[in-house]
């Protein structure tokens, strides 16, 4: 436990342009079907998804934000996250070695508590068999596993990438993986540069630079720039987001109109 | 001994007992469990040696460098190339998504021509017999001329091959399609008297002035605006979108102005007016380098003082002045225009207009400014013999009309093409190539186009997939597709550097497919002579290889070359015009230097609304088609079902009886189309706002058959400047179904 | 339907006579006779039992595994004498340490362009493989689900782990076994062992989830899972 890590991110939303390239990155990295129609989000599958947020002002007052979510990864108390918590099946599993909230698809047996329970909608079923139309599944990413019909999936931090990571650095005789030889799809895919990955309890790393999460609350950030999803509910996601703007970081902890200052999770 | 009730009872049980004490149910359930894990039907992707191969996307004239990851010989992903100057491993959504481009079903795998309306396979050789055949009776009857060839760039030597093949062949009917670079190259032509491409030194300015440009939607290369943008920001720059609609860029600026769309180019000019009449302007510039500044200035100052401007625009006085002052005070000020992605020529004044606010504050040829980037010229390939028939075809004047005394600065004007044939007795051209182009889908007027390219008697397609043009195809002669094949990328659009990037194959052909450069060459052997003498290359990679041959090693290794030597900001010997100064004026401006806005067709009676398209990454609108994930990643404000949501203005729609979700008929002079509503506070009450690059009649599932196509809704509406297609949308209703 | 009624009114005088012991006395016998009684039933029940044990652990695994035959016979041990660096000379890691897994046919061309020896099973590789340019399809008694990520560098490099650990002596055999697939989960018999009771007496034994448990709980790597308290589950599964 000395050296366990804890991946994490900073999104920068002043960077992020909205564009969907790491939507689509993380779509052929992991091996994310798609059907004829997608268009009813809550039915498709995006381990990534770009939401758009406004100011809920009127023209020409209107502002818009995009807000890449991946997985929040969870720690909760204790690595008890919210999804964690509720599956029978121990198909899903915080690793306090990582801070990975991992996702064992055969495990899985589609009883969908943990889409109920997450609070970020990251976690989709998968309604019908995957599958590509011809010739198309030579394009499949033998290192991430294809999901059967009536599991639940989620963002996987690309956790194969850290396990290629690793495998090259046994390879030369190390231990320790360098910061940049483990980073996840989108954030390798960002034309912006919106996306920062790494270690959060490495001081050397720029995610730890930029979220400054302090352990006596939570990893609350020390940033002010920075906050994370519905913070206040105590899911102590390791996704840091940075906005300038005030509206979008009380968008980002679902402050309500006419709410008080809100007391952040403490 | 009778068996009974009990000793049968009694047997069960032991049978039970025995099981259980046998391995026999243990097994079988983990046995059925681990059946039920692993569905035979669910693909399972085979393990192998893990490869990338460097190579550069040619989806779009961005000039990315990409990185093709391989399992084995399968492609499974491309990623951006790290290092590469234009995109420095970041990479679009289109270029991400690419692999399915290379399995996708649409796919056409071997030649086929048009027989009684159905397709039919045939042999490379008998394609290329047939066609040869064809060419050659054409040019016996001296109808040389009536070949025509529409492609999607003139730069590098697949286009160049064709232009070639054309000229050798007697035609002068060279297309390229349209877009913004039309205009910035005759812009920049006029003023400083170069034949060369605009490039944006983005990262190094610190304040961009957009008049609608999607700088991170498409506008230029991708790739570089992206990263480029980005920079911008973290050096502490500013960026200011002039824009009908709140785009993502205009979101991602720093200020966002509403304008009335079409009144760009009144603006510029505005601020210009601010700009020269608080005397912000950079003297030294316009002192040294500039000819003509008076006479601009006397213009300016007589036609576009604020509060005309403001009227046009829509823009306060105030805000003109204050973004005026901003500009002129800022230490790198940048001007760019062009709406959306680029996918029209556009206005030239405005395109004057814009470029003359960089010239004011003396940002050309600067670090953090507009250069002229000269135009790639490592193709040098011998004179052409020409014999009798093909200088008599090359006299002939061009079908659209380019460079003739009516437009005199268009080199192509292909909107023009199906105008020109719809209204011939006899369609001027006989046999059309095209090439890295779907006009039928991405022309404005979709009916007339679609008529034009049936009444055209043999089209030939070099398409890969089967789009629209290709649907109406009579011979499609398959390119590999870019994961398959060498080709030179000339260019990186809207990249402030001269750049030559190599694409080359990352996998084996799938398909009986060809090079379109084999093709050509081939095709100029069979028709032997002078011809076939023009192309003494024995096939297309040695033509590629001998072309590129100072740079091919260097390419081949690091996938680029940039011009090191490259140097423009000695302005003394930047400007070839006659006056070897920047011109604001000279007797080819004078007659453009004002500005009038190109009207939007109908009549506002019965059109009360404006209609105008945008663009979004998420939505390929070139000429290739958006791949599966493409139209996946899309926000479902924008396709729910296969029916695409307008835009409208909260007020807009009130006044309407419209509300959110609700279906609607948007109508134009051109045609009418079923759509829902999306209430948007980020456009101004007036205008509609349609997605470019849904509407497909073409591809597969994923994409045909969803939303409207806008050019169907659009025509051209053409800038007597230049004989562009100026049209920036068209007017419309939108009533209740 | 009646003889239900009978018995059941048998039965019931049978308790009334003898509430404690219903089977006992002397007259068990014409009473076994009349009602199936304790002799038959046990006997019923023996036959049951042994009858079921019969199925469960002899016929069973015979009709769970079908027995399918390599493509090409291969000698482990011949080639074992020719090569250098042991099993790592064929079945090698590549450089980002990803495992090659069984040789491709690229591999064996190095020496098996010609016909080098006698052997038939050499002449078929080369005659319909090698000279047709198609990939053997070996069938992989390791071969695990597809989303079970194993690392063979963590365990060969990292740990120094002997290949023979889970492999067992595939290295010293003179020919390829009996492939013996399961015909429900379609995996090699190796996964769970040869003895159909899951017992193993060799590390080798089997390959099934608990075994790969078994060390990294001893080795305590790992092990800082929330739910499990084991190992976390992305340590090998994808």
């Amino acid at each position: 436990m000395e050296n366990a890590k804890k991946f994490g991110m900073v999104i920068d939303l002043d960077k992020c342009t909205g564009c969907g390239a790491c939507m689509v990155a993380c779509m052929a990295e992991n091996n994310i079907p798609f059907r004829a129609d997608n268009t009813d989000k809550m039915l498709s599958i995006s381990w990534m998804h770009v939401y758009k947020l406004n100011n809920r002002k009127l023209f020409p007052d209107y502002e818009e934000c995009y807000l890449p979510r991946p997985c929040q990864h969870c720690e909760g108390h204790g690595g008890h996250s919210p999804c964690v918590s509720v599956c029978p099946a121990t198909a899903t599993d915080y690793d306090m070695d990582t801070g990975i909230v991992s996702q064992i698809y055969p495990r899985c047996f589609g009883c969908r508590y943990c889409m109920a329970a997450c609070p970020y909608h990251v976690r989709q079923f998968n309604w019908w068999d995957p599958l590509w139309p011809d010739g198309m599944e030579k394009m499949l990413n033998p290192s991430v596993s294809v999901r059967m019909r009536g599991v639940v999936e989620k963002c996987s931090f690309c956790i194969q990438r850290y396990q290629q990571a690793k495998d090259r650095a046994y390879m030369e005789g190390r231990r320790e993986i360098a910061e940049d030889e483990y980073q996840t799809a989108c954030t390798q895919a960002c034309p912006a540069g919106a996306i920062v990955f790494g270690d959060l309890n490495n001081p050397e790393h720029a995610v730890h630079q930029l979220a400054q999460p302090d352990p006596a609350r939570h990893g609350h950030s020390k940033n002010p720039r920075a906050f994370r999803l519905l913070e206040r509910l105590g899911t102590n996601t390791k996704i840091y987001y940075l906005s300038s703007r005030e509206w979008v970081r009380k968008a980002g902890d679902n402050y309500l109109e006419g709410e008080f200052k809100s007391k952040a999770h403490s | 001994m009778k068996v009974d009730r009990r000793s049968f009872l009694s047997f069960i049980l032991g049978g039970a007992a025995g099981t259980a004490l046998s391995p026999l149910p243990w097994k079988l359930t983990d046995d059925f469990s681990i059946w039920s894990q692993n569905w035979p039907w669910t693909p399972v992707p085979q393990k192998g040696e893990i490869s990338y191969v460097n190579s550069a996307c040619t989806l779009c004239p961005g000039g990315c460098g990409i990185s093709v990851k391989k399992v084995d010989e399968r492609v499974i992903k491309i990623e951006g190339l790290k290092g590469h100057p234009v995109n420095d491993g970041g990479l679009c959504i289109l270029g991400l998504a690419g692999a399915q481009l290379l399995y996708g079903a649409t796919r056409i795998q071997t030649p086929i021509k048009k027989v009684n309306g159905r397709w039919q396979k045939l042999s490379w050789k008998e394609a290329i017999t047939e066609l040869a055949a064809r060419l050659k009776e054409l040019r016996a009857k001296g109808s040389a001329h009536t070949v025509a060839c529409v492609a999607g760039s003139d730069r590098g030597t697949v286009p160049e091959l064709f232009s070639r093949f054309l000229a050798v062949y007697g035609s002068p009917n060279f297309f390229r399609t349209p877009s913004i670079w039309d205009s910035y190259e005759l812009a920049l032509y006029l003023t400083q008297g170069t034949r060369s491409m605009a490039g944006f030194d983005i990262e190094n300015a610190d304040f961009i002035l957009s008049f609608g440009s999607g700088l991170i939607e498409g506008w230029g290369s991708p790739g570089y605006m992206f990263r480029a943008k980005g920079l911008l920001r973290k050096n502490g720059g500013r960026m200011d979108q002039i824009e009908s609609r709140l785009s993502k860029t205009a979101a991602k600026s720093d200020h966002w102005i509403a304008i009335n769309p079409g009144t760009e180019g009144a603006l510029a000019l505005g601020l210009a007016y601010v700009i020269i009449k608080e005397g912000l302007y950079n003297q030294n510039f316009i002192d040294q380098y500039t000819t003509g500044f008076s006479d601009r200035k006397k213009r300016v100052i007589d036609g576009f003082p604020p509060e005309i401007v403001s009227k046009m625009t829509g823009i306060s006085t105030g805000t003109i002045v204050a973004l005026a002052k901003d500009f002129a005070r800022a230490r790198k000020p940048l001007a760019i225009c062009g709406q959306g992605q680029g996918h029209l020529p556009g206005n030239l004044q405005e395109f004057l207009a814009v470029h003359t606010l960089n010239a004011l504050v003396g940002n050309i040829n600067q670090p953090g400014g507009v250069w002229a980037v000269p135009e790639p010229d490592y193709i040098d390939w011998p004179e052409l013999e020409m014999d009798g028939v093909a200088s008599e075809g090359l006299q002939q004047t061009r079908i659209d009309g380019a460079g003739s005394y009516r437009y005199p600065n268009a080199r192509y004007l292909l909107h023009r093409l199906p105008q020109v044939v719809n209204a011939s007795d006899e369609s001027p051209v006989q046999v059309l190539f095209v090439v890295d182009a779907n006009p039928v889908y991405s022309l404005q007027d979709t009916a007339s186009v679609k008529k034009a390219f049936e009444k055209i008697p043999f089209v030939v397609s070099f398409s890969s997939y089967m789009n629209e043009t290709t649907a109406l195809a009579d011979l499609v002669l398959p390119n590999h597709v870019f994961l398959e094949r060498y080709e030179d990328v000339p260019v990186a659009y809207g990249f402030p550097k001269p750049i030559i990037g190599l694409a080359r194959p990352a996998i084996e052909p799938l398909y009986n497919t060809r090079y379109v450069g084999d093709v050509v060459i081939q095709l100029a052997k069979e028709l032997g002579h002078a011809i076939g003498a023009a192309f003494p290359w024995a096939d297309y990679a040695t033509c590629l290889e001998e072309t590129l041959s100072d740079n091919w090693d260097t390419l081949v290794e690091e996938g680029y070359v940039v011009d090191a030597e490259f140097n423009g900001t000695d302005l003394a010997d930047a400007f070839e015009t006659d006056s070897a100064k920047f011109e604001f004026n000279n007797n080819e401006i004078r007659t453009l230097a004002g500005y009038n806005p190109v009207k939007a067709e109908g009549d506002e009676a019965s059109y009360p609304l404006l209609l105008v398209p945008y663009d979004t990454m998420r939505l390929a609108s070139g000429y290739v088609g958006s791949p599966p994930f493409l139209v996946k990643a899309l926000e479902d404000t924008i396709l729910t079902g296969s029916q695409v949501l307008v835009e409208v203005n909260p007020a807009t729609a009130k006044q309407l009886g419209l509300s959110e979700g609700k279906t609607a008929n948007l109508t134009t002079p051109k045609g009418a189309a079923r759509v829902k509503v999306h209430l948007s506070n980020g456009i101004m009450p007036g205008v509609v706002a349609i997605p470019r690059g849904l509407g497909h009649t073409a591809y597969d599932k994923f994409l045909a058959g969803k939303g409207v196509n806008y050019n169907q809704l659009s025509s051209p509406v053409e800038d007597p400047a230049s004989g562009h297609d100026a049209a920036w949308g068209i007017r419309a209703k939108l009533s209740r179904a | 339907m009646s003889t239900d009624e009978k018995v059941n009114e048998v039965s019931a005088d049978t308790g009334d006579q003898d509430p404690i012991t219903p089977s006992s006395g002397n007259d068990a016998t014409s009473q076994a006779d009349e009602d199936g009684a304790t002799g038959p039933i046990i006997l019923f029940f023996i036959v049951g039992l042994i009858a079921s044990l019969i199925v469960g652990w002899v016929i069973f695994p015979q009709l769970l595994y079908s027995q399918k035959r390599q493509p090409v016979g291969f000698n482990h041990a011949l080639h074992n004498e020719e090569v250098d660096n042991e099993c790592e000379s064929c079945h090698f890691f590549r450089e980002d340490g990803t495992y090659s897994g069984v040789p491709k046919l690229a591999q064996c061309i190095e020496c098996h362009e010609e016909v080098q020896g006698e052997d038939p099973e050499e002449a078929k590789f080369v005659n319909e493989y090698v000279a047709k340019g198609r990939e053997v399809p070996w069938l992989i008694y390791s071969r695990q689900p597809d989303n079970v990520f194993f690392s063979h560098v963590a365990h060969v490099k990292t740990a120094q782990m002997e290949c023979v650990t889970c492999h067992g002596n595939i290295g010293e055999s003179e020919s390829l076994k009996v492939y013996e697939e399961n015909r429900i989960s379609g995996y090699s018999r190796d996964i769970w062992g040869k003895n159909i009771a899951g017992f193993k007496r060799n590390s080798w034994d089997r390959m099934k989830m608990d075994d790969c448990s078994e060390c990294h709980v001893k080795e305590n790597i790992n092990q800082n899972s929330v739910q499990t308290l084991k190992g976390g589950c992305f340590v090998c599964h994808k």
